[in-house]
């Protein structure tokens, strides 16, 4: 299973990053793949390619700013969370993907 | 090149109660390092920036910066205290780790992004924090603080 993600807060100078480090470590641990975008003050970092976006399970789109080029996902399956859950409770986040991924490929 | 931290900027005991002495005290301690051209107009960005929006970012951390020509060479300073200082941080829980940052405005112009964006990611784990909490082995601190800052400042 594979989840991807983008992350951006309003000042993009933290938050950003701790969401994005929370959502890489609770999906590591859940043995998902995992590729994290970060829209951060320094810009565009580990930007998500095609490949990425056509390999993923799941989109993990953070919610407090408008995330850049949102198009590039339509047709996928988005989970949007506020850049606060994503600090404090991507491992739920994961369990639930994991949940849904099972209930559908049954 | 001077190291982004040494033992002059950490103080694993700030006595300071509140936020605008706890970033007075450290400040002091970057000009004592002789890292400042001009304590009062670092103090002065600080604070200004510090007006805009809380630098508490939660997990009891704070991490007030200033870029501007005041500042000499790219620094950290980190202080600790056990007690907690008020920091209105967005869990509204005080603030026990205290990174205060100073970059010149002509460095590399997303130096303390980078810095802190480094510092925001290592965060999130909580043996790392635990350390910052416990540790009173300095040096073992700063060889792991300068790690990250120049891992940071190489990307």
């Amino acid at each position: 299973m594979k989840v991807i993600a983008v992350t951006a807060c309003p000042s993009g100078v933290a938050h950003t990053y701790m969401a994005a480090e929370a959502i890489e470590m609770a999906a590591k641990e859940a043995g998902f793949d995992v590729k994290v975008e970060t829209q951060g003050s320094i810009g565009i970092e580990n930007a998500l390619t095609k490949e990425d976006i056509t390999s993923a399970d799941y989109v993990v789109l953070t919610k407090d700013m408008q995330i850049k080029n949102e198009t590039r996902f339509s047709g996928k399956t988005v989970v949007r969370v506020s850049v606060g859950d994503a600090i404090k409770k991507s491992n739920a986040l994961m369990k639930k993907l994991q949940q849904h991924y099972d209930s559908k490929n049954k | 090149m001077k190291p982004i931290i040494n033992e002059t900027l950490i103080d694993l005991s700030l006595m300071a109660t509140d936020k605008k002495t706890a970033i007075q005290d450290l400040a002091k301690q970057i000009q004592s390092d002789d890292r400042l051209n001009d304590y009062d107009s670092y103090i002065e960005e600080v604070f200004r920036r510090e007006d805009l929006s809380t630098t508490g970012i939660g997990f009891g951390v704070g991490i007030p910066h200033g870029k501007t020509d005041a500042v000499k060479i790219p620094t950290v300073a980190f202080g600790r205290s056990v007690e907690g200082i008020e920091w209105e941080s967005l869990d509204d829980e005080p603030v026990h780790m205290v990174f205060l940052i100073a970059v010149p405005e002509a460095a590399a112009s997303n130096a303390h992004l980078k810095i802190l964006a480094a510092l925001s990611r290592r965060l999130m784990k909580e043996d790392f924090r635990q350390e910052l909490m416990q540790s009173k082995d300095e040096a073992s601190l700063l060889s792991q603080l300068n790690e990250i800052f120049e891992v940071a400042l190489q990307n």
